[in-house]
């Protein structure tokens, strides 16, 4: 593999594992908010106000 | 019943998602003039699209804020969900494309940016839906939806100058892969057919956050306004 080819390589990668960490880590922060209100929902029920 | 279609789909996403990205890298071939480097296309190119899809949902959303906002509470509610789910989903995927265009611009141009048309207007797209959801974040009082509604129809706007800018402009961005003239569109059939799987792919995988978003959305307005009903009664 000559240098510019590695370098395809690890820009072509760079992009694919940007692209599956910003989509992931807004699931996962989604995902956190979604937990949140179902405890917040699960209080609420215990002890209404 | 509703947690199985859920679940179902949430499978057939992930199974696309696994097969776009095998078409994407083993079963396309390299591109002869940017080799290897032209596959994030395959990843920049469908983020770009379901990136508008969801900006012109966020735009239905706010007009139907707009419309119903003092006849229809409830519809003006949902209305809202889907313009902030439509508007902060859209940032993810613009976001993806801004990353990955430099990306690939670095290889195939030399350099990471350039101030053209295409990557200009994108990236006023981009810091137009992301003050929108600044303004949702940090502002309070009854104004918020209606003002946020108002930038959510503006910032619409400049999809439409986004996606002809390469044809009213000369520009540095590649020209049109599709609907740009005799020589536009993809050649090979196995590259048409990764392209087509991986817009495919991110379509249902866009559609799934657009859904958990909206609904994380409609439960926190049903959260503040019970609180809402409670300060009242108390």
């Amino acid at each position: 593999m000559d240098q510019r080819a590695i370098l395809d390589h690890q820009f072509t990668v760079a992009a694919y594992v940007v692209t599956w960490v910003i989509q992931l880590g807004y699931v996962a922060w989604l995902g956190l908010k979604w937990r949140a209100q179902k405890r917040e929902a699960a209080r609420n029920q215990r002890s209404p106000r | 019943m509703k947690k199985l279609a859920i679940g179902l789909y949430a499978a057939v996403t992930l199974a696309l998602m696994v097969w776009g990205f095998y078409q994407a890298i083993y079963v396309a071939p390299d591109e002869q003039t940017m080799h290897e480097v032209q596959r994030i296309f395959y990843y920049h190119v469908p983020s770009a699209m379901v990136a508008f899809l969801f900006f012109a949902i966020s735009l239905a959303g706010s007009i139907g804020y707009l419309a119903y906002r003092r006849s229809r509470a409830e519809w003006a509610q949902i209305a809202d969900a889907w313009a902030l789910a439509g508007a902060e989903v859209g940032v993810v995927f613009c976001t993806i494309v801004l990353i990955t265009g430099p990306l690939w611009g670095r290889r195939a141009w030399g350099i990471w940016w350039t101030w053209d048309a295409r990557l200009t207007t994108t990236l006023v797209l981009w810091l137009i839906y992301v003050s929108y959801l600044l303004l949702r974040r940090f502002a309070a009082g009854p104004q918020v939806q209606t003002l946020a509604a108002v930038l959510g129809i503006f910032g619409a706007l400049d999809v439409p100058i986004v996606y002809m800018s390469n044809r009213w402009w000369r520009t540095q961005h590649p020209a049109p892969v599709f609907g740009g003239g005799e020589d536009s569109g993809i050649k090979d059939p196995a590259m048409l057919a990764a392209f087509g799987w991986n817009v495919v792919a991110w379509l249902a995988w866009g559609v799934l956050i657009l859904a958990l978003r909206y609904y994380v959305e409609r439960q926190h307005q049903k959260f503040a306004e019970q609180d809402a009903q409670d300060a009242l009664n108390a």
